[in-house]
């Protein structure tokens, strides 16, 4: 390469280092001084709400894609516990039939998706939430004190919950064979099962 | 008579600057929330669109919420009002 093209090209390379450079060094400053608005009664702008929306959704999918979903998710067992569960654990955040919008609920950013009205994840990406929550929202990791059996039952009852009305949803609640604590109590006296996802 | 002139004065100063001070920005948006029109209860209000699943119900709450946020700009918080409570509406769709 001759004298003058490699200059050039270290001119080039040199340009794209110092931009790079001013980038960071930019960027360092807008953290530092602040400058993001991270109030919970502000919302996003549209583009950093789509970009963090777009990669939970996709760390989701990708991670919930090896869980090995039960057949048994129609059983009224299951729901019925589940039903149980979501009324202590779920309910003040994520609402249920019949019930007015909580003050958590109004406060929370991201919003509580309000799962009375159904949504798209499937069920193991449903289970993956439950037992993992999600960083930087309200949503707890329940599998950190709870089984993969009870957070099964959760994911059974949450299959159902958009077809209940508020009556519905009422009389499953009061079926549940155990109330949390019992629930709780149970489990402490054996090893919790998970199951490595 | 200086003295009750004055005191006067400084009476009515005291009430009006607390007259003043009175938000003017209320106006109940929606009977059952107890909402007024003022920024904080507009954002939370477009924080509870933005999570909503698009559709109908999330596009007519939008555009009813632009309308309120403009109305709230030219003051007219009757508009604001209306326009939120629509926006309410469409969102319990």
């Amino acid at each position: 390469m001759s004298g003058a093209a490699s200059r050039s090209k270290r001119g080039w390379i040199l340009t794209a280092l110092g931009v790079v450079a001013a980038l960071v060094a930019a960027c360092a400053l807008a953290i530092y001084a602040g400058v993001y608005n991270f109030a919970a009664d502000i919302p996003h702008t549209q583009p950093v709400y789509w970009l963090l929306e777009t990669a939970r959704e996709r760390s989701i999918a990708v991670r919930a894609a090896d869980v090995v979903v039960p057949d048994d998710l129609g059983d009224p067992k299951r729901i019925a516990s589940g039903a149980g569960q979501y009324a202590e654990m779920c309910s003040f955040c994520h609402l249920a039939p019949g019930m007015k919008r909580t003050e958590i609920s109004r406060g929370l950013y991201p919003r509580a998706p309000e799962l009375r009205r159904g949504g798209d994840l499937t069920p193991a990406e449903e289970f993956w939430v439950v037992k993992h929550g999600v960083k930087m929202t309200g949503m707890p990791a329940w599998g950190v004190t709870h089984s993969d059996e009870i957070l099964w039952d959760v994911v059974a009852f949450l299959r159902k919950l958009p077809e209940l009305t508020p009556d519905e949803y009422q009389a499953l609640v009061k079926s549940a064979p155990k109330t949390h604590d019992e629930m709780m109590q149970e489990m402490e006296s054996r090893p919790m099962d998970h199951e490595g996802h | 008579m200086r003295k009750s002139v004055f005191a006067s004065v400084v009476s009515g100063t005291v009430a009006l600057a607390t007259c003043a001070s009175v938000p003017l920005t209320s106006a109940v948006a929606h009977e059952e929330h107890q909402m007024e029109c003022n920024e904080t209860a507009i954002n939370a209000m477009n924080a509870d669109i933005q999570s909503m699943d698009d559709g109908d119900a999330k596009t007519t709450a939008a555009k009813e919420m632009q309308m309120a946020e403009d109305m709230m700009t030219n003051k007219d918080m009757k508009g604001c009002e209306a326009h939120m409570h629509n926006a309410m509406e469409a969102m319990e769709k």
